[in-house]
């Protein structure tokens, strides 16, 4: 592994213990309690998930442009950790509204619905890139449906100001949001915490690609026979080589 | 001899495949009475309360329009083997206007299929008479071509692998859920009475969106089936 990668990980790990302190260390929510430290976690993950596709969107399109299949593991790569974060933010989004909107699931919210539909849209990317084995056509065909995957980024980050259901609005808008001071900090320390976890976890990922596509290659040059291969050695000591 | 345009192309495409379809009868008379089974298998799931069935019968329809529309949508007399798709490409087939003749069948055979299916639900289910029905008719259409357009895509996407059957529906089925949601909304609106324009325009984007996806990505899909 090379030292800059060790040197992201170790980071990573240190800014999430400081993101649990600086979100242990924050104050009791007014009405919710304890539950709202649950925010600290849904919010940067829910953030990250978006990021994460939109890395994906781009290196599909660098790849399509520039036909430089490290972007295709970059895409591949981001979308895996969106995925994990999305499904982060999916958990701890039912684990905090069991005790504070009283159900786990509310079949009529918008952004939880569009957020499952998103999950469900990546988790279809990630099974189209396990099933092409040849990388050109996998990183070609993965583009596209990167593409076309995206349009749900929108959908889901705009769903709570087009329709008006149980999830709150846009709340960190700024310097008239109503968050208080005390939530404000830790929240924005979790959002770089798990930025560099992000960005530790594509890093990684994207390092292994590239050695599953090293060790796929070697693997299908050891199957090719080379020419000549059939000669065999002649047999110079005037002894009979049928044994 | 000139060569024939984009509409030509997409049309002789488009009948090549109803031609077929045709011959086969694999959406007509396989995937319709599968959605008609489907649309009679539900109340014995769920049980057989009148004013119940009455309330979700439309919603039951729209998910079996999607479920099974996906069926049409890739059929497998719309899939193309090795041999046919290099033929095409030899024949300078513009990959865009196949995209575009295939996602018309498609379209066409979503139409029949729900139009069959319509009475089936009005007739198992009673969903009760709506002011403005009519409306109703636009949305088929729109969940038809909106359907048609993210299967033809979805089976480009996946054409020759081996998963493909169990793949695209994969596919298909998170990417046609905001269509399903609209479609529902409008019914909703049409039995509370209250303004339908603003699903009616998201089905239509979502149309737009995929049809200008599909023939833009069309060139590059094309190389890497071959």
């Amino acid at each position: 592994m090379k030292r800059w990668n060790v040197a992201l990980n170790a980071l990573a790990v240190v800014a999430i213990g400081v993101g649990f302190s600086s979100a242990v260390g924050a104050p009791a929510e007014r009405t919710q309690g304890d539950f709202a430290r649950i925010m600290f976690v849904h919010v940067p993950s829910a953030w990250l998930a978006f990021l994460a596709f939109g890395v994906t969107l781009a290196g599909g399109v660098i790849w399509l442009v520039s036909k430089s299949l490290r972007w295709d593991r970059v895409a591949g790569s981001s979308a895996e950790v969106g995925v994990f974060f999305t499904a982060l933010a999916l958990v701890t989004g039912m684990i905090w509204g069991y005790p504070v909107w009283g159900t786990f699931w509310d079949w009529g919210d918008a952004r939880m619905m569009s957020t499952a539909i998103m999950f469900f849209v990546y988790v279809g990317y990630l099974a189209l890139r396990r099933s092409i084995p040849d990388r050109e056509t996998r990183a070609r065909r993965s583009a596209i449906l990167g593409i076309v995957a995206f349009v749900q980024v929108p959908l889901v980050y705009f769903s709570v100001n087009l329709f008006r259901t149980l999830h709150q609005g846009a709340t960190f808008s700024g310097p008239d949001s109503p968050i208080d001071e005390g939530f404000v900090r830790p929240l924005l320390i979790n959002l770089a915490a798990f930025t560099l976890v992000y960005l530790a976890f594509t890093a990684s990922r994207t390092r292994l690609a590239s050695i599953e596509d090293d060790f796929d290659e070697a693997a299908a040059l050891a199957d090719i026979e080379l020419a000549g291969s059939g000669i065999t050695e002649p047999n110079l000591g005037g002894e009979s080589n049928d044994e | 001899m000139t060569e024939p345009g984009f509409w030509r192309q997409a049309g002789e495409i488009a009948r090549k495949d109803l031609m077929i379809e045709g011959r086969a009868g694999e959406a007509l008379y396989i995937t319709v009475p599968f959605g008609a089974v489907a649309l009679m298998l539900i109340p014995l799931a769920i049980g057989t309360d009148k004013p119940l069935l009455a309330t979700v019968g439309p919603g039951l329809f729209l998910a079996v329009a999607l479920l099974f529309g996906m069926l049409v949508a890739f059929r497998q007399t719309a899939t193309d083997t090795p041999p046919q798709r290099e033929l095409l490409a030899l024949l300078g087939t513009d990959p865009a206007a196949k995209f575009v003749g295939r996602a018309a069948t498609s379209m066409l055979l979503l139409l029949a299929f729900q139009i069959v299916l319509v009475p089936v639900t009005v007739l198992l289910y009673n969903p009760g008479r709506m002011d403005r029905w009519p409306w109703l008719l636009v949305v088929i259409v729109l969940l038809a071509s909106g359907l048609s357009l993210v299967g033809t895509l979805a089976g480009s996407v996946t054409v020759g692998l081996k998963t493909r059957s169990t793949l695209t529906p994969l596919l298909v089925a998170p990417l046609s859920m905001p269509m399903l949601l609209a479609a529902s909304q409008v019914v909703e609106a049409l039995r509370n009475g209250s303004s339908i324009l603003v699903w009616i325009l998201l089905l239509m984007t979502i149309d737009i969106a995929m049809a200008a996806i599909g023939v833009s990505t069309a060139n590059p899909l094309e190389e890497s089936s071959i």
